[in-house]
């Protein structure tokens, strides 16, 4: 399913780093001079011990609320569990098909209703206990529990009727109805040991949730709040083991720092920002110890019109407003040129995403065009359009955390304004942003989706049944459109449904109900400390690198 | 005095209910509570009619499906137990995560103030004595301008050019203490903890001088200005003696109204300053807090701080007639 993220929400508005103060070199001379006198505290540098080289340090740009892989919903706590903790299938990382995990091998009933999961044998929970059919049927019910704080998953197991056991080994869910991601919903579910949590403590404040216990590569060794979380190689682990013995994931608040951080080798993994990637790692010094990688994952940014209001209610107002915004200019200007102009929501690099489709290009002449053929023309001469004695004149409602929404706010009102469209740009902090969203109270916005797992169903953004609650707040409706959603959730043959996807994309191409802009590359840099760096349609898996001989 | 006291007390009381009350009523009306925030973060629970079940039935988990005053009255009766609840957020106690985060913003800021208070307080005191001549005049030139440099940019550059070992390499790049501190000693342990301190330290400070000095500075003219100063010079006192003995000490009565400032001011973390020197102090406890509408946690923070402040204040207003014979503390108020 999507999640919704804001454009770099995650970065403080904090305008004029580094870059800006390298012409300030003449305060160096007087902080020398303070530093001075504590040089006798900086003696203790020399205290360093060797860093040891099979330890690998990841970049957190915030502590996790809890490791209990049930309750947990942040990003951090996701990239962490997936160490710890395993769950019945995962995807190949190149090809996105299902493999075996926790079960050897699964069986899906002809009518796409039973679902049979067979678990390897011998597979131990990290304290030596034998993982069974009890824990997935217990982590279940935890799920479904009305007590357990697990909203966010127990969306994705509503249609599951039940979970039971067959024998110690085997496990079948049973559907209610036929959907072709069941699939990967049950096989990835969350399992978590019984024997630790069933001991008549409340779960959600579990103190497991803080000393995790799971069957994965890595075993859980210490958190130290605000500061590290440290995991270690998991020496009874049944499958490959991987080089890294010790993984520290580092708590940093501020990306600033912790890009320092990266620079002197405190940390060897992060994610860059733009201008970070562009302007900031060209040195041959950062080249020499670090590899660069760019890739994309599933991911795009949009301009979403309201069609409630009634400027956006039309059409040919819609496809105006997306030839009013050169998406060009504004991937060179504000992203560097890191990024590909998108014109559907589904993974660019997938086969769902058809590519014949080509973006709508920059086209003011056109845009003014439409505009004037839905009726909105200048007829009391002030200079901005009216129709029917409405002003065209709109609000674009931005989260005040995001930077980039702030740029293209400064840029689309400019643009906007010559053509004789006047637009404000109104900032809220994320919650009340969000709350606006929901409850449909703006006129446009811009924001992200992320499909981190590449599951493509378009039915939570697009569906008209999901306008009233759900994330198309938007409220975009189209019978056919509708038809290809309820269809392809029950189509079980890929290619099928790949083509109906096609017809999908075409039909949001020609009703813009979003303005679609980029999907953005991750760019990450690695420490050259590690060989065998690959990049796969997932993305990076530290458990395959190797850790290079030190001379 | 006693009558004074026990008044004063009381009122504290009302007035700590009042805050409280105000607090949390604003927490609860603001948009956005801790489940819709988490979740719509998430996105995932935005799939229809039957997962506004759910969210529901999570609100209720955290009682937020009570009226606002149901939902007061249960935080008071657990308060008045001295029991400020589970965070939301990591579902451990609030007190344990203040209490994790307390004792280094309590260090930096003990550290800070008395930094603060030694540079700043001689310097008003000279540059009240040599009023209007070079070093008044430099001194509070420069204190002016350190005061309008910004933290982020500050902390940043020191960062930047002190520890990123691209210019030097003198100190750890935030965080307060060495991975390889958990196995050593305590003085290592102790230097070690110093030497994460010196950069946060100095950008905790370098703004705050001017204040204080200007301060000593207006009080001190005022005092020297007295006709027992006149006096004391007249006995053919020294110069030194006349500032030092008469003078200063006079001169500090107006400072402890600052006391007042003081109690809460120690609490209170700096977001910017933490977050770029990576430190869990209450400063991103808070804002964090708020940001995730983790109510416990925000009430915790709020009752604290309200409760030191009210606390200052009484102990400022007693300290007066201690230090000033001539206030008189009556039962009036």
């Amino acid at each position: 399913m999507l999640s919704e993220q804001l454009l770099d929400s995650n970065k403080p508005a904090i305008y004029g780093r580094y870059y800006m103060m390298t012409e300030l070199k003449v305060h160096v001379r007087f902080l020398i001079t303070i530093s001075g006198i504590l040089l006798l505290l900086v003696g203790c540098a020399g205290l360093f011990p060797e860093k040891d080289p099979h330890t690998i340090k990841l970049y957190l740009g915030a502590e996790p609320d809890t490791l209990n892989p049930i309750t947990a919903t942040d990003a951090s706590s996701h990239a962490i569990n997936l160490r710890i903790y395993e769950t019945l299938v995962d995807r190949d990382y190149d090809t996105l098909e299902v493999i075996p995990m926790l079960a050897e091998r699964w069986e899906i009933s002809p009518d796409k209703m039973k679902f049979r999961f067979f678990l390897k044998k011998g597979v131990y929970w990290s304290d030596g206990i034998e993982l069974t059919a009890d824990d997935v049927v217990y982590s279940y019910k935890k799920i479904m529990d009305p007590k357990v704080a697990s909203a966010q998953l127990k969306v994705y197991y509503i249609d599951i009727k039940s979970c039971r056991k067959i024998n110690k080994y085997t496990i079948e869910f049973l559907y209610s109805r036929p959907y072709y991601l069941a699939l990967i919903f049950c096989g990835g579910m969350p399992i978590v040991p019984r024997h630790i949590f069933d001991n008549g403590t409340d779960f959600n404040t579990h103190k497991n949730g803080r000393f995790p216990v799971g069957t994965g590569p890595y075993t859980f060794e210490r958190w130290d709040t605000g500061r590290n979380i440290t995991l270690v190689r998991n020496e009874g682990y049944r499958g490959k083991k991987a080089m890294i013995r010790r993984v520290v994931y580092k708590i940093i608040f501020d990306p600033s720092a912790a890009f320092q951080m990266l620079k002197k080798g405190d940390i060897d993994v992060m994610g860059l920002r733009e201008i970070e990637w562009a302007r900031q790692t060209g040195s041959e010094r950062f080249n020499e110890h670090f590899y660069k990688l760019k890739y994309y994952l599933s991911t795009f940014s949009y301009v979403g019109w309201n069609e409630d209001r009634i400027f956006f209610k039309d059409r040919r107002v819609r496809l105006a407003m997306t030839l009013l915004i050169n998406r060009r200019d504004i991937r060179d200007k504000l992203l560097f040129g890191l990024g590909e102009i998108v014109s559907g929501p589904f993974y660019i690099f997938g086969k769902s995403y058809d590519r014949d489709i080509k973006p709508w290009p920059y086209d003011p002449a056109r845009a003014v065009r439409l505009l004037k053929q839905a009726g909105w023309v200048d007829h009391d001469g002030d200079g901005i359009l009216d129709k029917d004695g409405k002003k065209f004149s709109f609000t674009f409602t931005i989260s005040s955390g995001s930077r980039f929404a702030e740029r293209l706010g400064s840029i689309m009102k400019e643009d906007l304004s010559k053509v004789g469209i006047q637009m404000d740009i109104n900032r809220f902090e994320w919650a009340v942003f969000l709350q606006k969203i929901q409850s449909r109270n703006f006129d446009a916005t811009a924001l992200g989706w992320s499909d981190p797992d590449f599951q493509d169903d378009p039915y939570q953004i697009w569906h008209s049944s999901q306008i009233k609650g759900g994330s198309n707040y938007i409220g975009f409706s189209n019978k056919e459109a509708d038809r290809i959603i309820e269809k392809t959730r029950l189509e079980f043959d890929e290619k099928i449904r790949i083509k109906m996807y096609h017809r999908f994309q075409e039909i949001l191409h020609h009703e813009q109900p979003y303005t679609f802009l980029f999907t953005t590359p991750a760019l990450v840099a690695v420490s050259r400390r590690f060989e065998n760096v690959l990049v796969h349609t997932r993305g990076l898996n530290f458990l395959e690198w190797k850790v290079r001989k030190v001379q | 005095m006693k009558k004074y006291i026990v008044k004063r007390t009381l009122l504290i009381f009302l007035t700590l209910f009042l805050i409280t009350l105000l607090s949390y009523t604003i927490i609860r009306i603001a948009p956005g509570d801790y489940t819709t925030l988490k979740l719509g973060m998430e996105g995932a629970l935005k799939a229809g009619s039957i997962s506004q079940e759910i969210l529901e039935q999570e609100k209720k988990l955290y009682g937020l499906d009570k009226p606002v005053i149901v939902g007061y009255a249960e935080w008071l009766a657990k308060f008045v137990r001295l029991d400020f609840g589970i965070s939301r957020k990591d579902g451990r106690p609030v007190l344990t995560r203040i209490g994790e985060a307390l004792p280094i913003t309590l260090i930096l800021n003990v550290i800070s103030m008395i930094i603060i208070y030694i540079i700043s307080i001689p310097m008003g005191i000279v540059s009240a004595v040599k009023k209007d001549k070079a070093f008044d005049r430099v001194s509070s030139l420069i204190l002016f301008l350190l005061y309008s440099l910004p933290h982020f940019w500050i902390g940043l550059i020191l960062l930047l050019y002190m520890a990123s070992g691209e210019y030097l390499n003198l100190f750890p790049l935030g965080g307060i203490r060495s991975d390889w501190a958990a196995g050593a000693g305590f003085i290592p342990r102790l230097i070690d903890f110093c030497w994460h301190l010196v950069l946060p330290v100095i950008t905790l400070t370098y703004g705050e001088f001017a204040f204080l000095a200007r301060y000593t500075r207006a009080n001190m003219l005022e005092v020297i200005s007295q006709q027992y100063i006149m006096t004391a010079r007249a006995k053919g006192l020294s110069n030194k003696r006349v500032i030092f003995i008469h003078a200063f000490r006079n001169s500090l009565i107006p400072l402890v109204t600052l006391m007042a400032t003081l109690l809460p001011g120690l609490l209170g973390g700096t977001v910017i300053v933490e977050s770029i020197f990576s430190i869990p102090g209450m400063g991103l406890l808070a804002y964090e807090a708020i940001l995730s509408r983790d109510i416990p946690v925000i009430m915790a923070i709020t009752t604290i701080a309200a409760i030191l402040t009210l606390a200052g204040i009484l102990a400022a207003d007693l300290l007066y007639s201690l230090v000033d014979p001539r206030i008189r503390l009556e039962a009036k108020i």
